[in-house]
């Protein structure tokens, strides 16, 4: 026989009752696979050594539990007023508002656009942040695969001289900023984007295919599914961007009409009841966005719990969402009120565009 | 041969029964079970003993990553907030707490290569304490150069080796990140090989 591989010697090091015992006579005798077995073994040793921060992390558990009950929520996750915890969300702050939104309330299983046949299903009211781990954002499944994802309108984000133009295009009333932050002079750009359409339609053989892939067996589908849509429409929006000294967006404040979804074919509910029994879904993932959806006004949003704290506040009587990155260098807060979302980012503190947010005129 | 030992090596990932008595728990002393507010089962209920129990072992794989604990009991704190509104079957819940300590901790170490250079200063001052493992003396700048390292490897690697530091079985980072037990240790060698690269590249340089 030949050599065993080098993740039989690895293995042999720690584990030599997983390796047959061929290979352990054979490395026994082997003059060429002791010396790889010696090379394993002090690569390992010094890979863990440098590894081991502290022989024996003296942690204080009584004081990390008292730390997490404050964190966690003290209502279910059924309300969007439940309290902030940690959520993830890194393209609010970096890419324009709509399209975060639209690529969170797809992903929720809720897609997009209208015509006169759609019952509305979803017009969102608040927005909450959803918690992942980022294990599950590794075993989401692309909806792709269980049907066809169009997007049926483009955002067009593009640059308009002033604000009289951003409103004109938009028809929205671009924010105007009572006092900039320190740090942020001069006038902004403005964009505006159109509004944009998602439409999400089952197809029961491409999930048949999918669950096949993954070694499981597709729950058979309630009647009536199978062609059946749901369909989103967010914006259009405005943004209004401000540059800092080193020529990073220093402040952003955006608006836009607020994502709606409509439904065509089977009961949203059904539709959205069986995605989320869909193999691949991690059943956490599943149990949050049912009860969210639920709701019908809450609109989800996905943010990165390490890299960014969340907390509900309110600005000028509107339920928001406050986020700051962990390494404070950007914080943004945003909230919906009469249909349109607002946001506010910055590479500011949370204290700076809350209070910004709060005298908007 | 038993090259690496840790407290709780014996956490599996989908078996039952299989993680009592894994994780000792020092303050064994039974408080609050009650999170404020939660007796509308927003938390899980066993929440306050999966946490006594696991805590520290979670806090162990993100330091391991990180290099500083503060570091690591904030990706700890995240990990078991997640972990509190989830469904995970109480059995698995060891293992599903430690892959997801990796994970984020791996984010984090990604993220953090960018953090102010001052948190990165006060977090090593404080808690980098050469431990006393024997055969191998590594240098603060080495722990530094094998986090940028790992920071760097493909997310498959850095887990397996993580999670098999941190004393999980082959069988367990084989469950947990999809692989065949046999390819394990390929793969946890391949990390080791590539940061011990790393190390030496720099150590006949300087």
């Amino acid at each position: 026989m030949g050599h065993p591989t080098e993740g039989v010697l690895r293995r042999l090091l720690d584990e030599p009752a997983g390796v047959s015992d061929a290979d352990r006579q054979h490395v026994a005798a082997c003059p060429q696979c002791l010396a790889g077995l010696a090379a394993t073994r002090e690569d390992a040793v010094l890979i863990n050594a440098a590894l081991a921060s502290e022989r024996d992390p003296d942690v204080d558990v009584a004081a990390a539990w008292r730390r997490l009950s404050a964190a966690l929520p003290v209502a279910g996750p059924e309300r969007a007023q439940a309290s902030a915890r940690p959520g993830r969300l890194r393209a609010l702050v970096r890419r324009p508002v709509v399209a975060a939104l639209a690529v969170a309330v797809v992903f929720a299983g809720a897609g997009t656009a209208a015509a006169n046949d759609w019952l509305q299903i979803f017009r969102t009211e608040q927005i909450a942040p959803l918690s992942l781990s980022a294990a599950d954002l590794i075993a989401l499944p692309d909806l792709s695969a269980y049907g066809e994802v169009a997007v049926t309108g483009k955002p067009d984000v593009h640059e308009v001289p002033d604000a009289a133009a951003a409103a004109a295009q938009s028809g929205l009333d671009v924010p105007r900023v009572a006092d900039l932050p320190r740090g942020v002079s001069g006038e902004p750009v403005y964009q505006v984007g159109k509004k944009v359409t998602a439409t999400f339609t089952f197809s029961a053989d491409r999930a048949a295919q999918a669950a096949a892939k993954s070694g499981t067996a597709l729950p058979p589908p309630p009647a009536g599914l199978d062609g059946s849509s749901v369909r989103l429409v967010a914006g259009p929006g405005v943004a209004e961007v401000w540059t800092s000294g080193t020529g990073a967006p220093g402040l952003i404040v955006g608006r836009a009409v607020a994502p709606t979804a409509f439904s065509s074919g089977v009961p949203f509910q059904v539709m959205r009841d069986y995605l989320l029994s869909l193999p691949g879904l991690p059943d956490k993932v599943a149990e949050q966005l049912r009860t969210f959806a639920a709701d019908g006004s809450t609109l989800p949003l996905p943010v990165p719990a390490d890299q960014v704290i969340t907390r509900q506040v309110r600005v000028n009587g509107a339920p928001a969402t406050l986020l700051q990155t962990r390494d404070r260098t950007l914080a943004a807060v945003v909230w919906v009120s009469g249909g349109v979302v607002t946001a506010v980012a910055g590479s500011l503190d949370d204290d700076e565009v809350l209070s910004i947010a709060r005298a908007l005129r | 041969m038993d090259l690496i030992r840790h407290a709780g090596a014996g956490c599996v990932l989908a078996a039952s029964g299989a993680v009592a008595g894994a994780a000792p728990v020092r303050d064994g002393r039974k408080q609050r079970v009650a999170v404020a507010g939660s007796a509308r089962g927003a938390v899980r209920a066993d929440l306050d003993e999966i946490f006594r129990r696991d805590y520290q072992r979670v806090v162990g794989v993100a330091s391991r990553v990180l290099g500083s604990r503060d570091q690591a009991e904030d990706v700890a704190q995240d990990v078991f907030v997640a972990f509190s509104r989830s469904s995970v079957p109480a059995e698995q819940a060891c293992g599903w707490l430690l892959v997801a300590a990796a994970h984020t901790a791996l984010n984090l170490l990604r993220s953090g290569r960018r953090r102010a250079s001052r948190e990165e200063t006060a977090a090593t001052a404080d808690h980098n304490v050469v431990p006393d493992v024997a055969e191998a003396v590594v240098t603060r700048e080495e722990r530094s150069r094998v986090r940028a390292a790992l920071s760097q490897l493909p997310r498959k690697q850095a887990m397996a080796l993580v999670l098999r530091h941190s004393g999980l079985s082959y069988a367990d980072v084989a469950a947990a990140l999809d692989l065949s037990p046999g390819s394990v240790g390929t793969t946890v060698r391949r990390a080791e090989s590539a940061l011990r690269k790393e190390l030496n590249r720099h150590g006949s340089s300087d």
